[in-house]
């Protein structure tokens, strides 16, 4: 087979087999029919509406953006100083805390929710929208240290020294030189986390109560009573969501470099 | 330039961990003077100069500076300016704010900041540059600029690490220049680090040459050329004929070797360079095993009972022969006399 | 580098502790327990696991589709990113931006979209009907078919990504110099390719397969309970039968075999390094 006819044809059949199902599901939510079918029956925009109106759907999504938020935020709050002490300074057991810090993204998460749902809620009576947070603060918090590392790496950290000797104390150096040149990685940091944290559903499955589930949790739990089009309609928003957040990353920031 | 000490190091011991870079090192500088720290890399001449700056705190000794102990003040209360070799400008902020960061730290008044930076960028030839990026210029500019930024917060001392290793060869002789001008115009004490002998030589009024963190020679660059006092700074600045001596005698070849004259006892070893060995008399004899010209001289290189020998003559002369047997000298009033040799 | 190990410990331990309390402690407890039986350290909760035919079935699933999943995919992959390294260097970012692309969408979105599609009333079942090659419509989702497009479609873009870093680092000339000796394409894949490109493949090899093993989504959706894997097996343990020793059982069979996949990736990233 010659390249001119091999080429398209690959790139046509893999690309419609990863990105197809999501364009099904697009025309699936505009669809006008009671079921879950494609072709759609007619067209309405009507599952879509339902999405909003849905109550237990607007409660998990304010928690998962709540987790994904506040999650990230808090991974990065301890995620920063690990990775500057990482980068800048010889650290005692560094490679061991840096393992430490890395390893619930090895961890199938299933099994980190199950393991505080038991050791953690159960025998100290934590509140399940905390222990949430926490996880979700865990999960987050290796991709936090990979790419606030690999953005510090890229910085020369004599310009650190410079602050100082021109006046500045070590903390001010941090803020004043280190900081301003690592912001787009930060951010960076904090997409990828958010969008990780927010699709993320094995440690959340066994953290949820009365009330209080992520969103994905509820969509799986939605789609066991029934088959309406409405999941596919939220589905395809929150795809869109999150292709809107990593198309504007890229465009501003080159997220790729980060990912 | 007054002759009391202006920044001394008094047995100053340098370590990273346990390996110690540098170990009982003492050395006064004269105010305004330029002094350079010269050897191969891992002399420790970068580790003393960082301590100097405080960015390395000394495992034992002090620092004096301008009458105070220093040891212990911190690298933002000492005074010390400190061009880096990569120059180390901040990416995020304009030339101007680069050369503004320390006075702005001072809290001085806007309109003083505003004067001596302004100052500080028209000094460096500057001044359209004021509102770039650093990524937008060049690597000399770049340099200019971390000098303007240490200058401007008038250091009693200004550190320079390798200031023109990474200059091409026009932009080093500019900056040779630029450093000698500002030095006579401001009179600070400069130090800088370099492992050229060229550039310590062309630009210092004292060089410090170090060897496995301790100083091997101090001297003036025409001491440190013409008269090394040991085989590592013979070497270091071009001697090519290097024995030892031993009772008087030249340590070479087949066995010691009777010189003409006597030497003081404390002599260890004797070097020529290539230019001072005399071709076609004197009581050696030696083959000629090639030779090669270079515009204005011609270098031999020989076979002797001495071992092999490097000489230099004029290139107007005629060449000599390869394989050819040629008488010559090694003169010792010529010699420097090396009063080590380890 | 900074020397101060009191500042050091002091920026880096709070997120080290923090990690070690809500994640490390609690797992490790909960693996400690599979190994416990009655006040003693024991390997009965083992023994009695693999003893049960539907758990082997389970786990020889899960590790027949994790391999099945890569194999396809480094097939497909290879393919995928050949194309993809030959294109424009325009059309190639636009390519590994698609390719990204489904990897930043909720996988049960992702996986959602397959019951569109091979549902009793779905699109696979309306064409067979269409054009008259079944009569009833043929049950594809809870089957390990279904589970294991869904899998494939969820971890191929980490193997295509994986296999074009490999291709571009690969040197130029390699492939025109082996045509050049003569050999056919078959050969140059296998004599050049494959070999350069190693370290690649067994990168998204891992990547893939830990993947897939400890996808819990996919097999909860296009599986349900007639086509369970180990962790859809866990979670139906201790919902349904409230039994904790085998999910940490489980658990342990899992972390295993994934700590074992990021031991081989890192050896090999290692010695990639090194070179």
């Amino acid at each position: 087979m010659t390249p001119r006819i091999f080429t398209p044809l690959v790139l046509f059949l893999v690309i419609g087999f990863l990105i197809g199902p999501f364009f099904i599901i697009v025309a699936a939510s505009l669809s006008g029919g009671e079921t879950l079918a494609f072709p759609p029956q007619g067209f309405s925009l009507k599952w879509v509406a339902k999405v909003f109106t849905v109550e237990s759907f607007q409660e998990s999504f304010a928690i998962s953006m709540l987790l994904a938020i506040g999650g990230t935020a808090a991974a990065l709050v301890l995620g920063v100083p690990a990775s500057y002490a990482l980068s800048r300074y010889k650290l005692p057991f560094g490679e061991t805390i840096r393992t430490i810090v890395s390893l619930p993204i090895i961890v199938p998460g299933i099994i980190v929710g199950l393991a505080l749902l038991r050791y953690i809620v159960v025998p100290f009576g934590l509140n399940i929208t905390l222990t949430l947070f926490l996880a979700h603060t865990a999960l987050v918090l290796p991709y936090a240290v990979r790419v606030v590392s690999a953005s510090l790496n890229n910085l020369r950290s004599d310009i650190e020294e410079a602050a100082v000797l021109l006046g500045s104390s070590r903390a001010g150096a941090f803020f004043r030189v280190v900081m301003p040149n690592i912001r787009s990685g930060i951010l960076a940091a904090f997409i990828l986390g958010f969008v990780t944290s927010f699709n993320q559903v094995p440690v959340s499955l066994f953290l949820s109560g009365p009330g209080v589930r992520t969103l994905p949790i509820d969509m799986l739990s939605y789609m066991e009573i029934t088959y309406d089009p409405s999941v596919a309609a939220l589905s395809a928003l929150l795809a869109f969501m999150s292709i809107g957040i990593v198309f504007l990353a890229e465009r501003f920031l080159g997220f790729s470099r980060y990912v | 330039m007054s002759d009391a000490p202006f920044l001394s190091l008094e047995k100053l011991t340098l370590a990273y961990g346990d390996t110690v870079a540098v170990k009982d090192l003492d050395l006064s500088i004269r105010k305004g003077e330029l002094v350079a720290f010269l050897g191969p890399s891992g002399c420790g001449k970068t580790t003393t100069m960082r301590s100097i700056a405080g960015l390395l705190s000394p495992a034992s000794g002090a620092i004096k500076l301008d009458g105070a102990d220093i040891t212990r003040v911190s690298a933002n209360k000492r005074s010390v300016g400190l061009v880096f070799q990569s120059y180390a400008l901040f990416p995020h902020l304009t030339v101007f704010e680069n050369v503004a960061f320390g006075l702005r730290l001072k809290k001085l008044p806007a309109a003083e900041i505003e004067s001596r930076v302004t100052a500080g960028l028209k000094s460096v030839g500057l001044s359209n540059f004021s509102a770039r990026k650093p990524g937008e210029l060049s690597g000399g500019q770049q340099q200019r600029v971390a000098l303007a930024r240490s200058m401007v917060m008038e250091p009693k001392v200004l550190l320079l690490d390798e200031p023109l290793s990474n200059l091409d060869a026009r932009l080093r002789l500019e900056m040779r220049t630029e450093l000698q001008r500002v030095q006579k115009e401001t009179g600070v004490t400069m130090i800088f680090v370099t492992h050229d002998q060229g550039e310590a030589l062309s630009l210092a009024d004292r060089i410090v040459v170090m060897l496995n963190g301790a100083i091997e020679q101090i001297g003036t660059p025409e001491d440190i050329y013409n008269r090394p006092i040991s085989r590592f700074v013979a070497d270091f600045v071009g001697f090519e004929n290097i024995f030892a001596v031993e009772g008087g005698k030249l340590k070479a070849g087949n066995g010691p070797i009777d010189l003409s004259g006597s030497l003081p006892p404390d002599t260890a070893g004797l070097a020529w360079r290539p230019r001072m060995v005399t071709l076609g008399s004197g009581p050696f004899q030696g083959t000629v095993r090639g030779a090669s010209f270079s515009g204005s001289t011609r270098e031999y290189l020989l076979d002797t009972p001495l071992g092999a020998i490097k000489a230099e003559e004029d290139a107007a002369l005629a060449a000599r022969e390869t394989g050819s047997a040629i008488a010559f000298d090694l003169p010792v009033e010529k010699a420097a006399r090396l009063k080590k040799f380890g | 580098m900074f020397q101060n190990r009191a500042e050091a410990l002091a920026l880096a331990l709070p997120a080290a502790v923090f990690a070690a309390i809500v994640f490390l402690a609690p797992v490790v407890i909960l693996l400690a327990e599979g190994f416990r039986s009655a006040d003693s350290w024991s390997l009965s909760a083992y023994t009695t696991f693999f003893s049960d035919p539907l758990n082997r079935t389970v786990f020889l699933r899960t590790f027949r589709l994790g391999l099945m999943v890569t194999v396809v995919s480094a097939v497909i992959g290879y393919a995928a990113a050949f194309a993809i390294v030959n294109l424009t260097p325009r059309n190639k970012g636009q390519m590994i931006g698609l390719v990204v692309l489904p990897l930043m969408i909720s996988s049960v979105a992702r996986t959602y979209a397959w019951i569109v599609i091979l549902g009793r009333t779905g699109i696979v079942n309306q064409a067979l009907q269409l054009v008259g090659l079944s009569d009833e419509p043929i049950r594809f989702l809870f089957t390990e078919t279904a589970v294991f497009i869904g899998l494939l479609q969820l971890f191929l873009p980490l193997m295509i990504l994986s296999l074009i870093s490999a291709l571009e680092n690969m040197p130029k000339d390699a492939i025109p110099a082996a045509r050049v000796l003569g050999a056919n394409w078959f050969q140059v894949f296998f004599k050049v390719i494959l070999p350069l490109t190693k370290e690649g493949l067994v990168i998204g090899g891992t990547l893939v397969f830990t993947g897939s093993l400890t996808a819990y989504i996919t097999p909860a959706i296009l599986g349900g309970s007639k086509v369970l894997m180990l962790e859809t097996l866990l979670y139906q343990r201790v919902t349904v039968a409230n039994d904790f020793v085998a999910a940490s059982v489980i658990a342990f069979i899992l972390i295993v075999m994934s700590f074992a996949a990021n031991l081989l990736l890192k050896r090999l990233a290692t010695a990639r390094n090194k070179r």
